[in-house]
């Protein structure tokens, strides 16, 4: 049998284009910072290199063995993301004690836990579909396990991160069919723990004000998103073209990693950036696809778990960078600078891939 | 297996998320086309920073495009630090060429700000320094141009043209009045910089400072000066206090010169008081005019039919009795019996207290009102007074006499040059200006332009126009103006003496305004002068003394510069004993030797050639020569 070939090659066209970005939009402070303009490009080529070999092997796999060894993943993510909070083993970056190094190259315990957490979820709703009529006994146990994990991320803190893992697996969770009264109260949850949140930390409150006006601060909490919309708006119909993005030369700060896109709108302009969102909507369509053709509702899970994670992921970072919700910290799938984030999101793809393998 | 429940609710998903995709691509839609200007802007001036490249500041120049405002370009250093790479030796070499030390020069390369400048050792850079600067072509060192104002004639129509402040914004006069038209749009240098700086590899846009626009005036630069120099000389020699002069066209209102004292250097306006700069004499000081205006108490009488200025007389004993006052005449034992026209060659003040009471005050103040005193002229330039007039209803007998030979009412000079110049002009009266057009400095393209304004036909009659002219020809010739005479040229114009209100609101004694209103040729005038000499000393207190001689040397100028032809039709000048007497030269040629001598009598005669025929004769018929002059006489 065969994989779906248009995602494949689809998500090396987008990851490849990433890694090529990531030139463009790196070698100022790559060479400001290290001396070598090549230093983010060559990292994440490398990456790429691997995640595609990575892809490629996963989609083989048949991906019931994960299924089989859910429980055991889950707890190794578990006791990652429990190791990254000591300090000495977790390495602080950007804020977060959310690393564990490996030399030059990182690994994101967070990440890992995405795809955990997906395959526990749906192992764990297709196993219970019988009883998803009675919310208190389908969802609460697995409401309380995601709770668990997402409480451990904001112990890094690594907000985006947990909101998107909090966020898909409840979206996992209504795909099933549960009664819907619940996503109501679970609503009025996530506001009230939004409030709590904001409380314990209000600078999360000047990023919501400033994503309002950005311009009310425009050297503090409104810098990055008047920096992105400098990139943007310039950027025209056609872009500076490649390589000619002025924001990057010091105005953006580190625009290889969550701003990216603007610099992408900057060089491509609106043409560039069509194409780009094409991309993803092709992935996503594929994925979709998949997750409807196949009759197996732990596959049919999984897949539309991993593949709504990541498109949700790059709904959040598009809109942040854009400008139409607050600055989250949420870095673009496939595209922008990390390797354990490039190589998670290609093994998603890459059970993905699995899925459709078998179902065609 | 039955998943559609399932199915479905991943569609309803699926659908969102497009929705949110569409959301998406609008916002960056709308953020890169519709706000594309605005964001554009505000990045580029993130980006790029702007040398600042002055624009000249548009010229002011005179009805023949004479410079008499114009610029000064010179060379100001600028530093950019972040650019600025081998600090050390940038700052040694700027040290050496501008002469200052090395450690204050380091402290400005290095200097922790986008731009720098070396005040002042680094300004008005001359061109030798300015070149031995950028000979060395250092990244971060720039030379931009700079412009200051230069007025070539120094104070010459200061109070017109004003100063302008240290940034170049007009701040009096003209360069205030149209300081929107003749500032320029600034230049710049505009290079790319990133975030910490550094100049970016983009090429330098520069984008040119557009000039300002030029003025010109109707000013004759000749002719100012000639008023400045006349002026000037005139406060020199009476120690006058003050002195205006206006020289105008009445048939169109172009005023061709005019200047008052005290004056002021407009490159040094600093150092003078404020009521010096700030005053244009000519325009705002409002005094009482005396003699000069009984030209308006003469017009009235014979535009209204109450005189025949050559068969009514007058008899002048001296004074004149008004309700209870007596009012004398400036020579104490009268004037005797006179027709008015002598009246007016006499200036004698009795006469034209009648005049004056035949006329009433309603026809009296309604001519004061018709020829512009007390309002303004409408002249464009600030600054301008109404003068005072009495009320119609406070007017008694005493102040219809006063009123009438020109004391008791406050106006300007520029009110009675506009008045005399419409009585003058058949009745029609102009409004004066100045600016004659305002064009743009590249293309010349006229962007606005001012034409003559008739303001009012008809002040008086055509008629009355011709009389009054050759009773004021005649107050040149024979009467109490004499001194503004010139030879061969018909002039007409009027003196006056006006006594000066103290600050106690008491005339002052022996201090007076002597003026002289003048103009050329008299049967058609092409030029007024208009000459007051304030407070002058040593001297006979007496307009025709002063004043006159002043105008008369105007009307010369303005005689060579226009090409004004003389005229022999004009009134013989009745000469005083300690006069010279000029003779018009008789046509002798073909007449005998014998009747040559006769009709040359009064010349002395020369001959040339043997016969008893005139050939030719030198000076020619029709010239005139003063009397006792040879006239050499070719005989066949």
């Amino acid at each position: 049998m065969k994989k779906d070939k248009v995602l494949f090659i689809t998500t090396i066209l987008l990851a490849t284009f990433g890694v090529i970005m990531i030139y463009s939009s790196s070698y100022v402070w790559a060479e400001y910072k290290f001396g070598n303009a090549f230093k983010y490009v060559i990292n994440q080529g490398v990456f790429l290199l691997i995640g595609i070999v990575l892809m490629n092997l996963i989609s083989k796999i048949d991906y019931n063995i994960y299924k089989k060894h859910v429980n055991l993943i889950l707890l190794g993510c578990f006791l990652l993301l429990a190791l990254v909070l000591i300090p000495g083993i977790g390495v602080v970056r950007n804020g977060s004690r959310s690393w564990f190094g490996l030399g030059s190259f990182g690994i994101q315990p967070s990440e890992l836990s995405k795809i955990g957490l997906v395959l526990f979820v749906s192992k764990y709703l297709s196993k219970n579909d019988n009883e998803k009529r009675v919310t208190k006994n389908f969802v609460f146990p697995i409401l309380g396990i995601i709770l668990l994990f997402f409480g451990l991320i904001m112990l890094e803190p690594d907000f985006g991160t947990g909101m998107i893992i909090v966020c898909a697996l409840i979206v996992l969770i209504f795909i099933t069919g549960t009664n819907l009264s619940i996503f109501v109260k679970l609503g009025m949850l996530g506001l009230i723990g939004i409030v709590v949140l904001i409380i314990v930390a209000p600078y999360r409150l000047k990023r919501i004000t400033s994503f309002l006006n950005p311009w009310s601060d425009p050297l503090g909490s409104g810098f990055q998103i008047i920096q992105s919309l400098y990139a943007i708006g310039p950027g025209g119909i056609l872009g500076f073209g490649f390589l000619n993005s002025r924001q990057k030369h010091f105005y953006l700060p580190e625009p290889q990693t969550d701003f990216i896109f603007s610099i992408i709108s900057e060089e491509f302009g609106f043409l560039g950036i069509f194409i780009v969102t094409t991309l993803f909507l092709i992935i996503f369509y594929r994925c979709i696809k998949t997750a409807l053709e196949t009759e197996d509702l732990f596959a049919k899970y999984l897949v539309f778990g991993l593949s709504f994670m990541l498109i949700f992921q790059t709904l959040l970072n598009l809109m942040v960078v854009v400008g139409m919700i607050p600055v989250t910290g949420v870095t673009l799938p496939f595209i922008s600078y990390g390797g354990s984030s490039l190589l998670v999101s290609m093994t998603m793809i890459g059970i993905i891939l699995s899925v459709s393998r078998k179902s065609n | 297996m039955f998943q559609h429940i399932q199915n479905s609710r991943i569609k309803l998903v699926f659908g969102l998320v497009v929705v949110v995709f569409l959301l998406v691509i609008i916002r960056v839609f709308y953020i890169q086309v519709i706000e594309y200007e605005k964001l554009n802007t505000l990045a580029e001036s993130l980006w790029s920073r702007n040398l600042p490249v002055q624009a000249d500041r548009g010229k002011i120049l005179d009805r023949n495009g004479n410079e008499i405002a114009g610029n000064e370009t010179t060379s100001t250093l600028v530093l950019i630090p972040n650019q600025i790479k081998n600090k050390e030796e940038v700052a040694t070499n700027l040290a050496n060429i501008l002469g200052v030390s090395y450690e204050e020069m380091y402290k400005h390369v290095s200097k922790r700000t986008s731009i720098e400048r070396v005040h002042p050792e680094g300004r008005d850079l001359s061109y030798e320094t300015a070149d031995k600067i950028n000979k060395f072509g250092y990244d971060g060192v720039y030379l931009l141009k700079e412009t200051k104002r230069y007025y070539k004639y120094g104070e010459t129509l200061a109070h017109v043209i004003g100063y302008v402040g240290i940034d170049n914004q007009g701040l009096s006069g003209l360069e205030l009045l149209y300081n929107d038209y003749l500032t320029g749009v600034d230049g710049s240098i505009k290079y790319f910089s990133d975030g910490k700086g550094n100049k970016l590899s983009m090429p330098e846009v520069y984008a040119s400072p557009q000039s300002g626009m030029n003025i010109t005036l109707t000013i004759d630069l000749d002719l100012q000066l000639a008023l400045e120099n006349e002026l000037t000389n005139a406060l020199k020699k009476y120690k006058a206090e003050g002195a205006i002069g206006i020289v105008m066209n009445p048939k169109t209102g172009e005023i061709l010169a005019m200047s008052s004292r005290p004056t002021f250097s407009p490159i040094n306006y600093q150092q003078y008081s404020v009521e010096t700069i700030n005053r244009n004499l000519a325009i705002w000081q409002s005094y009482e005019p005396g003699s000069t205006f009984k030209i308006l108490t003469l017009a009235a009488a014979i535009n209204e039919g109450i005189i025949n200025v050559f068969e009514d007389k007058y008899y002048d004993t001296g004074k004149i009795n008004v309700s209870g006052t007596t009012l004398h005449c400036w020579k104490h034992e009268g004037h005797g019996s006179q027709t008015y026209v002598q009246v007016v060659e006499n200036s004698c003040n009795p006469g034209f207290v009648v005049l004056g009471q035949k006329l009433g005050k309603e026809k009296l103040f309604s001519y004061i009102d018709r020829l512009g005193f007390g309002s303004k002229t409408g002249i464009d330039l600030n600054g301008e007074s109404k003068g005072i007039i009495f009320d119609l209803d406070r007017v008694g007998p005493l102040e219809l006499a006063t009123t009438a030979f020109g004391q008791g009412v406050s106006v300007t000079a520029i009110q009675q040059v506009t008045a005399v110049s419409a009585i003058i002009n058949d009745g029609n009266m102009f409004t004066p200006y100045i600016v004659s057009s305002i064009s743009e400095n590249e293309t010349g393209i006229i962007i606005k332009e001012n034409k003559p304004t008739l303001k009012k036909e008809n002040v008086v009659t055509k008629e009355t126009s011709d009389l009054v002219k050759y009773v004021l020809e005649s107050v040149v010739a024979n009467g109490s103006g004499h001194n503004a005479y010139i030879e061969g040229y018909r002039v007409g114009g009027k003196t006056g003496t006006a006594q000066k209100v103290g600050p106690d609101g008491r005339y002052m004694v022996g201090n007076y305004i002597l003026s002289f209103i003048g103009f050329l040729p008299a049967n058609d005038p092409e030029v007024v002068v208009y000459i007051a000499v304030d407070g002058a000393k040593g001297v006979t207190q007496y307009g025709g003394t002063v004043s006159a001689p002043i105008a008369s040397s105007i009307m010369k100028t303005a005689i060579n510069l226009y090409d004004i032809k003389s005229d022999p039709e004009g009134m013989p000048r009745e000469y005083l004993w300690y006069e010279q007497k000029y003779i018009t030269v008789p046509d002798v040629v073909n007449k005998s030797k014998k009747e040559a001598v006769s009709l040359l009598s009064g010349l002395k005669v020369e001959y040339s050639g043997t016969g008893d025929n005139v050939v030719s004769s030198s000076p020619s018929a029709g010239t005139r020569v003063k009397e006792g002059s040879i006239v050499k006489l070719m005989l066949n």
